[in-house]
């Protein structure tokens, strides 16, 4: 027992984070982002997220690993609406990490907090604890009607009853990448080379996403913008994604 | 008055003759499903011999499995790949499989070969890093090229693939989402 403990703590000391190969991370300009939810749109094209229907909608047991969040800022007469994108946080401190019975979700070398489908049992305890609500639990086996089949992606599993899921920041493409460039003569990722979904589609590039390990990446450069903060920030889980507040005059 | 065990025996006759028929039959059928029901080694539609293609012609793995060394999957060879060397070995031109083989060609269908190396759908395995790290293809697949039906030798289970990732120190080998999606 005391071995596990130490092993935990070995595993959770403090700088273990900086030793991350790549630390994947994302900025969100919300004076950019419009709500028009082309994101949502292609990570449910990307990741094989199931239409789960009116009925299961309205039971709050749609999957959706982003989601556009509604806000409201200012008194009536001079309100002013706001949008701000909602999709898995890749805690650097993960409270989902520490809940999970069976180890399914995991933080791996490249600074992802990962979900492994086939190793979770479904108990959502990480779901309950995480405080953004970005976890989605599979409460049935969702299936595609006829062509519809045939437009998943290959690359990412089809999950079934039983199973968290959530935003992987598209890891299938960040695969990719790193197998291209170990072709290129073993070298190291590029900046650019990894685009997720939701970057991709984005009209305004309200969203630019990289490693933050590399100081000449254009999402280093874009966290260093006085108007960066993290969703949350109080509750210590050091959050991979930083948002731009609006910019008011 | 002589007394014998045979009488004694006699009830056991009929279950002892089952058993035995059933012990034969256990053997009799571990044999067939081994030869012909396995999905270790499923009869293939044309009974195509890779010690003929591999041994005796030396024909290269990758002659045929072209995208071995450059994509996720090696390839099974279109029938027309097929069909281009045979069409000029006249000797072997009137063989039963060669002319199963023409009958796809002639009716442009493709050949329903039954796949023996399957890995699961969650599991996201690449060709092309193996070949590029140096594996020979026996390391996985056995020796193919002395088979007259392809056999898997191995069992694919994620134990036997983090074994060698662990024993070859793959750079982040162990990692869950290097092999699962």
């Amino acid at each position: 027992m005391s071995t596990f403990v130490e092993k935990l703590r070995s595993y959770r000391k403090p700088g273990y984070y900086d030793e991350f190969d790549y630390h994947w991370t994302m900025t969100i300009d919300l004076d950019r982002c419009t709500g028009c939810e082309a994101c949502v749109v292609a990570c449910q094209a990307e990741n094989n997220l199931p239409i789960v229907g009116e009925e299961r909608f309205a039971q709050s047991r749609e999957i959706k690993w982003i989601r556009i969040e509604r806000y409201w800022e200012g008194e009536y007469p001079n309100v002013k609406m706001g949008f701000i994108p909602m999709l898995c946080q890749q805690c650097d401190d993960a409270p989902c990490e520490t809940a999970c019975p069976v180890y399914a979700t995991y933080h791996n070398q490249d600074g992802l907090n990962t979900q492994i489908y086939n190793r979770c049992i479904g108990t959502r305890t990480c779901a309950v604890y995480c405080p953004y609500e970005v976890r989605y639990f599979n409460w049935f086996t969702y299936t595609w009607d006829e062509p519809l089949e045939q437009q998943l992606n290959p690359d990412v599993s089809v999950r079934e009853k039983g199973v968290m899921e959530k935003c992987t920041f598209c890891i299938q493409r960040i695969r990719i990448a790193k197998d291209n460039a170990k072709d290129d003569d073993e070298r190291r990722v590029r900046d650019g080379e990894v685009v997720p979904a939701c970057v991709q589609s984005c009209p305004t590039e309200a969203m630019v996403f990289g490693n933050s390990k590399d100081p000449g990446s254009k999402v280093s450069k874009m966290m260093k913008n006085p108007r960066g903060y993290k969703v949350l920030e109080e509750l210590n889980t050091s959050p991979s994604i930083v948002y731009l507040t609006k910019a008011h005059s | 008055m002589s007394i014998s065990v045979l009488d004694a025996l006699r009830p056991a006759k009929k279950p002892a003759l089952l058993t035995l028929v059933l012990v034969i039959g256990l053997f009799v059928g571990a044999w067939v499903h081994g030869k012909y029901l396995s999905d270790r080694s499923p009869v293939q539609p044309i009974d195509f011999s890779h010690t003929i293609h591999t041994t005796d012609n030396e024909i290269p793995c990758q002659h045929c499995h072209i995208y071995a060394d450059t994509t996720p999957v090696a390839g099974v060879p279109s029938v027309s790949k097929c069909i281009g060397c045979h069409k000029s070995l006249p000797d072997v031109r009137e063989g039963p499989e060669i002319l199963k083989l023409a009958a796809y060609w002639e009716n442009r269908e493709p050949i329903p070969w039954i796949k023996v190396h399957d890995v699961p759908d969650f599991v996201h395995f690449t060709h092309k890093r193996h070949i590029k790290a140096g594996l020979e293809c026996q390391e996985c697949h056995g020796s193919v090229e002395t088979m007259d039906r392809v056999t898997r030798v191995v069992t694919i289970r994620m134990s036997w693939c983090v074994d060698c990732h662990t024993e070859k120190e793959v750079e982040n080998g162990r990692d869950c989402w290097t092999c699962h999606k």
